[in-house]
């Protein structure tokens, strides 16, 4: 299932990715859930159990916060050997979250792209009219 | 789009002066001829050499290497030192996530037209036997104890399973293990994340090529090294894998407070540092140093596993089929080293992000057998065109005997895929003879010849400079991607 909820941007070597969301908690969502969809794509289903991992995160503001959160994601991946495919965001305040992040075997997806950290650079979080927007450079 | 006013020092230096940006505490300095230059204002990497210009003790200017592009915090072909005594700082945004990413390059005594026969088999048997691909596995399986052992012993700690010999790590930056690795400095994720990838290569930019030497630049530099044209060689390109990622994480995350907490102005929270000589600057060194050894010994297992599938092939020892290690250099690392400033010997912290140590003949710091010739500088270029193995000169001295890492990106991987069709790339490549072999077939269009700066360029500008001295070129036979 495509997230139209992201697009990528160019950086020389990297990659920039712009999310967007219907309020913070959506944005976190689309976001958390963009990285593994820019870096994977579901092939096989060589493992069918699911494994819900509990996150729990501050920081001292919300761009903090925004950077933490995906590496948090990205270093439980590769840790449990996990990719990431739901997410659900209990709690957040702009210091603060609370999130369940729902994975599944890495073993069942082919990984394209390795993606080693969410970084600071050029990091853009805007509220609009209607939505919120990120922008996020990835060190691949 | 860049549009910053460059002030021309001399065909191979330009200044962006200090006036440039309030805040900035020294001049920027880069290494480029008039033609890489217009590629380099292309995207925002010389404004990420102004704003590294900020950093408390930063000392003589931030510099960048031909091979320049825009990265995070500091821009890729970073060289910059600090002075601990005047309250210089150490930031993991100046070495990046992959620590101690670095190159080696070793030779045989085998002939290309003696062996080309057999290139294909050898490029299938080293992509058999050489885990690579994103969150690759190795087979040199490790427990948690011998885990920290590698932390701190690097290199050493391989040849002691039998993974090479003495005479590596004599040829190895800081004999394969850089000294003050304090594995209490390294979180819990980080060995969780690094246990299993000890001896892979990893994904991205990073390779196994077999190449041929096919220019010899200085002839009594080739005798000292044994090189002769046709030679086959092999370099390995990879670094710390997911340990590294992580301790920079880590420490990016904890130095993010160090900026308020030790009242630092910088333009970029990717540029999150503390003082060398703070708890939190201590700590990431030490967790620094636990990375760059596991950097080191995994190139080792690398080449180990890399020499057996030629002893496969071949049906003789490693040591018939002459493969002694010329060198092995890291491109993400900071170091705390001793240069002359102002006429005084300082002790300063180099920081190093995509760029090579380049030490001149006679440093204490090399090698009895380097002494006379000079440190061997190995830069990997991309997988259609060559590669490079220059020595350090004296004149690396304003560089903090520092030089290139690479060719340097001047595409993005997003627009290299949309320009490169895979199908036409692998048929040009192998109608000049060259293999590829890839796990993931995106990593090849990304990585394409055209997504890169003509490598011969940025070498000829790190040659006129006299910041190194070219030895050989090498071309690609045989390339594994991750």
């Amino acid at each position: 299932m495509k997230n139209k909820s992201y697009e990528i941007f160019e950086h020389t070597a990297d990659i920039g990715v712009r999310v967007k969301g219907k309020d913070l908690q959506d944005l976190f969502k689309n976001a958390g859930l963009a990285i593994f969809q820019i870096s994977s794509r579901k092939q096989f289903t060589r493992n069918k159990a699911h494994a819900d991992i509990p996150i729990k995160l501050s920081a001292n503001n919300l761009e903090e916060l925004f950077v933490n959160w995906l590496n948090e994601l990205l270093s439980l991946s590769s840790a449990k050997g996990l990719i990431f495919h739901n997410i659900k965001i209990n709690k957040l305040e702009d210091n603060a979250l609370e999130a369940l992040a729902i994975g599944s075997d890495i073993n069942n997806y082919k990984v394209n792209t390795e993606i080693k950290a969410a970084t600071f650079h050029e990091l853009k979080i805007t509220q609009n009219e209607a939505d919120w927007q990120a922008e996020v450079i990835l060190d691949v | 789009m860049s549009e910053i006013n460059l002030e021309k020092i001399d065909d191979y230096r330009w200044r962006i002066p200090k006036s440039y940006k309030p805040g900035m505490r020294v001049p920027g300095i880069i290494y480029a001829d008039e033609k890489l230059l217009k590629d380099i204002r292309q995207d925002k990497a010389m404004e990420q050499v102004a704003n590294v210009a900020f950093l408390p003790g930063i000392v003589k200017a931030s510099l960048a290497m031909p091979d320049i592009h825009w990265g995070y915090g500091p821009c890729i072909g970073a060289v910059f030192a600090t002075d601990p005594e005047e309250g210089g700082v150490i930031t993991p945004g100046g070495v990046g996530f992959d620590i101690n990413c670095g190159v080696r390059l070793l030779k045989t005594n085998l002939q290309y037209e003696d062996m080309k026969d057999k290139l294909k088999e050898l490029t299938y048997a080293l992509f058999s036997d050489v885990p690579s691909g994103v969150g690759s596995k190795g087979d040199i399986r490790v427990s948690a104890k011998e885990e920290k052992e590698i932390l701190v012993k690097g290199s050493q700690w391989a040849v002691e399973k039998g993974y090479g010999t003495q005479e590596d790590l004599d040829c190895t930056e800081e004999n394969g293990a850089i000294q003050g690795a304090d594995p209490q400095a390294v979180s819990e994720r980080a060995y969780e994340r690094g246990k299993a990838q000890s001896g892979t290569l990893g994904s991205g930019n990073h390779f196994l090529e077999v190449q041929v030497i096919d220019q010899l630049y200085d002839r009594d530099a080739c005798d000292e090294l044994n090189l002769n044209l046709g030679q086959v060689m092999v370099m390995i390109h990879s670094g710390s894998r997911g340990f590294g990622y992580q301790v920079c994480e880590d420490y990016t995350r904890n130095m993010v407070h160090c900026l308020a907490k030790y009242n630092i102005n910088v333009p970029d929270r990717q540029l999150a540092s503390a003082p060398v000589n703070s708890p939190e600057g201590k700590n990431y060194l030490g967790a620094m140093k636990c990375a760059a050894n596991y950097a080191w010994a995994n190139r080792q297992c690398l080449m180990h596993l890399t020499r057996m599938a030629f002893e496969r092939i071949f049906n003789r020892s490693w040591q018939k089929l002459g493969m002694f290690l010329i060198y092995d250099v890291a491109h993400n690392i900071a170091k705390i080293e001793k240069h002359m400033l102002d006429g005084k010997e300082k002790t300063l912290c180099v920081h190093r992000k995509g760029a090579t140590r380049a030490l001149p003949p006679g440093h204490p710091a090399l090698p009895q057998r380097y002494r006379k010739l000079g440190q061997p500088v190995i830069i990997p270029g991309d997988m259609g065109r060559n590669s490079y193995l220059l020595v350090g000169q004296e004149g690396a001295a304003e560089t903090f005997y520092s030089a290139c890492h690479g060719a340097g990106r001047l595409k993005s991987r997003t627009a290299s895929a949309r320009s490169v069709n895979l199908d036409s790339l692998l048929k040009e490549l192998e109608s000049r003879g060259i293999i590829v072999k890839a796990s993931g077939r995106s990593t090849i269009v990304e990585e394409a010849p055209q997504a890169y700066k003509d490598v011969n360029q940025v070498v000829d500008v790190v040659h006129n400079a006299g910041l190194a001295k070219r030895v050989c070129r090498m071309r690609p036979v045989g390339v594994i991607k991750g």
